[in-house]
């Protein structure tokens, strides 16, 4: 277990800024990419566990962003982009301040935002994206459940459905 | 994290085994072995650890196909392998890819089923230094290998990658840390200066951060440009760097005696793609009319540029090589894993030893909910929900010897130290099967 223990993220929120207006939804910058807990997680080849969720199913935010739309460590939110939408947990970043910039690790839920547009230079955009990011009261799907969402390739089967 | 008790309750070390996670291929692992079980490994970063010390519960060991139900249930291989050639040998436009995990020995018999069928052949360079690899084809390759840059560098730059993160030892044991010939000091005869718009953790190593502006990269490293050749700088801040900045650093590298730079997926990524990257080595040419430098890229899974260069040696491409016309052809945007996917063309997927589930953006995976999957690989992942024959292959580096390129495009010898489980299969021995038996339904219906 040693390999995928997160550091614990601290569960204070400051309001240190009080002419902070508290707004419902927020426009911000998309980044995913590669993180240590995210890869250390998805090539153990633990993604069916609870661990991936909160490794790969959590956008890093600004501890001032998540003071304006008033959301704490591990509360769900729900980030949209032109390509979908997702839920996910909100998180304090370890590299903050950067505010107006989240950061979700590559992975299924990250999936679902980014742009598959790759300009015919065959690599999709999956950095510097516009979205927006407001609360939610959903729960953050496993990766299974998530991905039959998603994708829906066996459900139709299962139910019926064509 | 806790302390925990050194393991000592092992038979036999496996010593120098070379890591099978990023493309450092750090080849000093010491792999821990009892009851042909891995109980521990020595001098793997987080990352390598936990990929060798994997996770029993979701390794794939039977072959499995969809039931009626849209479950996965176990098969004889004949049964899977049979169904797969079958589907491989009907389709019109098939696409192979994965291949960066796996090794040189298992792409060999996965090229003639290439050509065999008239198949696309893609690795993960397509959604990762597909544009360096464009833009290298384009202005040229300032190439050197990792033990130079450990005997020689004083300045190592890292732009648009994370490698405490994403490599974590590539500091510690090839650029920064060690001691080499000329750095006698290791860590203080060096420089360590990263370009990123995020304090990420490599950053806070660092004794120079440049924050540039998000997508500010290509503006910014042609200003360094414009001041190597002389000219003044009219604005007061470049991609949200103060000038005097600029000068200062531009100084400092035209300075240097061997200057090293490292990007990553944070220049591919951003919209100007192989643009950006086409200007990085147009500035490592013009320092080198000053001092000498360098560059690589910092390339993800540890074979990913071994397939580059395994495809380049046989056909002259790089990657996306596309066979439906019965000789090799190669077009960025036509004949690449996520065009293909995005135009809906392909028409059976092969995946091996990749993981699209995770890594395509759902716009382009919503073809394969279409399209037939074969998935070969050795966890059960995201794509496997998405897979229709499912083909449990072996643990390369662990389980499996072989060959792997290292992002300086040294070839290593990858150790075994077990042996697979019963029920799995060699990838080698997989596509070799499946060549073999599609060669079978291709002969008996001339
Ligand atoms: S740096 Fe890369 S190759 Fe080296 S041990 Fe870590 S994951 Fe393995």
């Amino acid at each position: 277990m040693t390999y995928i223990e997160k550091p614990s993220i601290s569960n204070v929120i400051k309001f240190d800024e009080h002419n902070v207006a508290q707004v419902d939804k927020l426009t911000v910058m998309l980044n995913t990419g590669t993180d240590i807990y995210q890869g250390a997680c998805k090539k153990r080849g633990s993604t069916l566990k609870d661990e991936y969720r909160k490794v790969a199913g959590v956008a890093y935010m600004d501890p001032k962003d998540m003071a304006k739309l008033g959301v704490g460590n591990w509360d769900s939110v729900l980030v949209k982009s032109d390509w979908g939408a997702v839920v996910v947990y909100a998180a304090h970043s370890r590299d903050a301040p950067h505010e107006g910039m989240i950061f979700i690790p590559k992975g299924p839920w990250a999936n679902v935002i980014v742009s598959n547009e790759t300009y015919c230079c065959s690599d999709p955009t999956y950095k510097g994206i516009e979205a927006t990011v407001e609360k939610s009261d959903k729960e953050v799907l496993l990766m299974a459940d998530l991905m039959r969402e998603v994708y829906k390739k066996y459900t139709k089967k299962a139910e019926g459905v064509n | 994290m806790a302390y925990e008790e050194p393991i000592t309750d092992y038979d036999k070390i496996v010593e120098n085994c070379t890591c099978a996670f990023c493309g450092s291929n750090c080849d000093d692992l010491d792999i821990l072995v009892k009851e042909n079980s891995v109980v521990g490994v020595r001098h793997a970063c987080r990352l390598g650890a936990s990929k060798i010390m994997e996770d029993e519960d979701q390794r794939l060991k039977v072959p499995m196909m969809r039931d009626e139900n849209g479950e996965l249930v176990e098969v004889e291989w004949d049964t899977a392998l049979d169904a797969a050639a079958e589907l491989i040998a009907n389709s019109i436009r098939p696409l192979f890819y994965g291949w960066s995990e796996t090794n040189i020995e298992t792409m060999k018999p996965g090229l003639e089923l290439t050509e065999l069928v008239g198949a696309v052949i893609d690795n993960q360079a397509t959604i990762c230094h597909g544009p360096t690899v464009q833009a290298v084809q384009n202005v040229g390759y300032p190439l050197m290998t990792l033990g130079e840059v450990k005997n020689r560098a004083d300045m190592v730059v890292y732009t648009g990658s994370n490698p405490m993160n994403a490599h974590p030892r590539h500091l510690s044991r090839y650029t920064t840390y060690p001691k080499g010939w000329f750095r006698k000091r290791g860590r203080y005869d060096r420089t360590l200066v990263t370009w990123d718009p995020k304090y990420s953790d490599t950053a806070k190593l660092s004794d120079i951060w440049i924050p540039f502006e998000e997508n500010g990269d290509y503006e910014f490293v042609n200003a360094i440009r414009a001041v190597l050749k002389g000219k003044k700088l009219t604005k007061d801040v470049i991609a949200g760097i103060p000038i005097e900045d600029i000068y200062e650093l531009t100084e400092k590298m035209k300075n240097t005696q061997f200057g090293a730079l490292f990007f990553g997926l944070g220049l591919t990524h951003t919209l100007s793609k192989q643009r950006n990257i086409d200007i990085a080595i147009q500035l490592i040419q013009d320092l080198n009319k000053y001092s000498k430098w360098v560059l690589l890229p910092m390339r993800g899974h540890f074979n990913v540029n071994g397939f580059n260069i395994f495809m380049s040696y046989e056909m002259g491409f790089p990657y996306g090589v596309d066979f439906c016309r019965g000789y090799p052809r190669y077009m960025i945007g036509e004949t690449t894993t996520i065009d293909l996917l995005n135009r809906k063309e392909a028409d059976v997927f092969l995946v091996i030893a990749a993981d699209p589930g995770a890594h395509f953006p759902s716009g382009a995976n919503m073809h394969l909910v279409d399209i037939p999957v074969i998935q070969i690989d050795i966890h059960w992942g995201p794509t496997t929900e998405l897979a229709d024959i499912v083909l449990p292959g072996t643990f390369v580096g662990v389980e499996t010897e072989g060959t792997s390129y290292r992002m300086d495009s040294v070839p290593l010898h990858m150790k075994k130290a077990i042996d697979p489980p019963e029920t799995c299969r060699e990838d080698e021995w997989i596509v070799t099967e499946l060549l073999n038996r599609v060669k079978k339904i291709k002969e008996a219906s001339k």
